[in-house]
């Protein structure tokens, strides 16, 4: 069920000055929240900003003790950046969980999967890698970013799907290969590897290019996708992309995880 | 003291002066896990038409100062799923729901109206005459009043519930606009629907709204709104009204009231706090009890003006 509860932040840790967690009271969010759902955040007064924000539930943990959830964060305006300046202890508004999460329940060993992400596009896959390891589920994952202290979570993926199955690509190259993180994913695929299903969260150009690359392979999707949103639980019609059947997708309901091949990437 | 939160807008009688704006507020049941839907004064849906609307292409929103942007295109299941599988849960669950309506064409707008017809599970229709996000149709029965007259004495015959008529705030005089609705037939006037703005992204000089312009809605309408809603008033003293933009909370909800409305919709604050249309029939029972108000009805178009001044020169 869909929850709107003012939780308070445990805890707040900085990566470098765009990127930072927030750690946030379990509520009743947390046990309920899948990998792929995501929060509807208000980061201020109400007037600036006055929509709240979407954020993927990176994890659930605790915090010296205390069960919470985890949001990554990359401050890109100013919602982003008021999360980040809020004392511990602030109570905040958070609705959720929300959407479609990543389809999981029927895989089973030996199948093998794929994460992909894209810069800030990290954040579900974290609370996904967790799940998957508790299940057995091998995965491996592809994880390009613009250079090494941008790929955040590190440890997480290493610890949850083990530091082998680990592959990092970046723009500078002061991390795993230069390049894109569709390249390093198209070269594992050349090299024969296949995938029960790829799993990915990123930027536009990088779904747009997974996409194809998925299609030719013939691999089954799950991209977490991303849109404005004002409400994100269905009601404001804002958050659609097109489909590819001529009809919009309402993302906050039907997804954000929908399979590739729902999407008219020509017109996105 | 127990206080009257009951309203009547004409032959509509609401338990109280507490409704929902359409398009904000979904078809009432995905916010059945935050508010009593039985609860709200009434429940206006997302504008409905003769055929499913599939909408504008995005980006359909955006984010302004103490507001937002939004062309969807009046994205809607169209009438029949409508009256088959919507109204029949809001009808269990109590709602009295405002059928809120719009066509690009007069004929369209009456077919719709004709399919509700008396039913007896909706409490009235709304016409939405004001729609700014539409190539066709809407605004411009909003912006002329002939042509409202005209939509307005067209649809009226195609049923006997109230007739609410939402007005377009994108008129240089509304009280215009008003006498046109309610000479073609309107019981009720709701105002405001969104004004029409535009909202630029500077690094690629795009709009940010696929659409180019959008309605605007949020608390940065509000002293808009309540403006015409008073200017209303004053011409048309016996018009029930109902008050729109950027309610957030019971001062608001207060404001409109005393500014000449009998009820008050809740637009956009929806989309930030799903609860927030039952907490205010709550709060308003609170302030009125706090403030020896038996009867909120009584709170209706009781602004006290001073007299303006006349100018003065040196
Ligand atoms: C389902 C979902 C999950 C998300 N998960 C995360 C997450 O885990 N971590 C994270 O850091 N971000 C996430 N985002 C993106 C996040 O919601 C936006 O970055 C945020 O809304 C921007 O708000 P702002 O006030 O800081 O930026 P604004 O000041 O509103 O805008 C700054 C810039 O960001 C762009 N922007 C605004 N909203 C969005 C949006 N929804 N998506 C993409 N760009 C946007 C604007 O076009 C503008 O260029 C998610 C978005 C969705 C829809
Ligand atoms: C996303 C969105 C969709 C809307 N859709 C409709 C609609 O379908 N029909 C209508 O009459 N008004 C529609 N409106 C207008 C609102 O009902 C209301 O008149 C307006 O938003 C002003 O109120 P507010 O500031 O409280 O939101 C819509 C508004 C928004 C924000
Ligand atoms: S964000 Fe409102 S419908 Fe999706």
């Amino acid at each position: 069920m869909v929850v709107n509860e003012a939780l308070r932040i445990l805890r707040t840790v900085r990566y470098d000055a765009a990127h930072f967690s927030v750690f946030l009271q379990a509520g009743s969010i947390a046990a309920a929240a899948k990998p792929g759902q995501f929060v509807m955040v208000q980061a201020g007064d109400g007037l600036r900003p006055y929509l709240r924000r979407a954020f993927s539930v990176a994890d659930v943990t605790t915090v010296a003790g205390v069960p919470g959830f985890e949001l990554v964060v990359r401050a890109v305006g100013v919602g982003t950046e008021a999360l980040g300046r809020f004392a511990e202890g602030t109570p905040i508004p958070v609705l959720g969980p929300l959407g479609v999460p990543f389809p999981i329940d029927d895989l089973k060993q030996p199948d093998r999967v794929a994460l992909v992400a894209g810069g800030i596009g990290l954040a579900p896959l974290v609370l996904l890698s967790r799940r998957l390891a508790e299940r057995g589920i091998p995965a491996d994952l592809f994880y390009g970013g613009r250079n090494e202290s941008e790929v955040l979570k590190r440890p997480d993926f290493e610890r949850f799907l083990g530091a082998h199955r680990c592959r990092y690509a970046t723009d500078d190259g002061s991390l795993g290969k230069k390049g894109r993180v569709t390249d390093i994913l198209g070269s594992a695929l050349e090299a024969g590897t296949s995938y029960r299903r790829v799993y990915a969260c990123g930027p536009t150009p990088m779904f747009r290019t997974l996409a194809g690359i998925l299609d030719k392979a013939g691999i089954e999707g799950s991209f977490a996708l991303e849109s404005e949103m004002a409400c994100g639980f269905g009601v404001c019609l804002g958050c659609v992309l097109p489909g590819r059947d001529g009809r919009f997708h309402t993302i906050c309901t039907e997804g954000p995880c929908l399979p590739p091949t729902a999407i008219d990437w020509s017109r996105v | 003291m127990t206080v009257d939160l009951s309203v009547h807008l004409g032959r509509l009688q609401l338990k109280n002066p507490i409704a929902t704006a359409s398009g904000t507020f979904g078809y009432g049941l995905e916010f059945a896990g935050f508010v009593d839907l039985g609860s709200l004064g009434a429940i206006s849906v997302k504008g409905l038409s003769a055929r499913p609307c599939l909408g504008n292409p995005p980006p359909r929103i955006c984010e302004t100062d103490a507001g937002m942007l939004n062309a969807i295109g009046l994205q809607n299941v169209g009438i029949e799923e409508f009256l088959s599988e919507k109204l029949p849960k809001l009808h269990e669950k109590g709602a009295t729901v405002l059928a809120n309506v719009w066509g690009d064409t007069e004929a369209e707008y009456r077919a719709v109206v004709e399919r509700i017809g008396d039913d007896p599970r909706v409490a009235a229709v709304e016409l939405n005459v004001s729609c700014p996000n539409v190539v066709k149709g809407g605004m411009v029965f909003g912006n002329d009043p002939a042509a409202l007259h005209a939509l307005v004495a067209a649809v009226r015959p195609a049923t006997r519930l109230p007739l609410v008529v939402k007005l377009s705030p994108n008129v240089t005089d509304i009280v215009t606009a008003a006498k046109a609705a309610v000479d073609g037939g309107a019981d009720v006037l709701s105002l405001i629907n969104t004004l029409v703005g535009l909202s630029i992204d500077v690094e690629t000089r795009e709009p940010k709204i696929g659409f180019t312009t959008g309605g605007l809605s949020g608390p940065a309408i509000r002293p808009v709104a309540l403006r015409m809603v008073w200017e209303v008033r004053k011409a048309l003293p016996g018009v029930p009204i109902f008050g729109i933009g950027g309610i957030e909370t019971v001062e608001h909800v207060l404001e409109f009231l005393i500014a000449g409305a009998n009820a008050v919709q809740i637009g956009t604050a929806s989309f930030r706090d799903p609860g927030v249309s039952g907490r205010l029939v709550r709060e308003l029972a609170d302030w009125c009890d706090r403030h020896g108000v038996a009867r909120v009805a009584d709170l209706s178009g009781t602004l006290k003006t001073r007299p303006r001044p006349e100018k003065t020169y040196v």
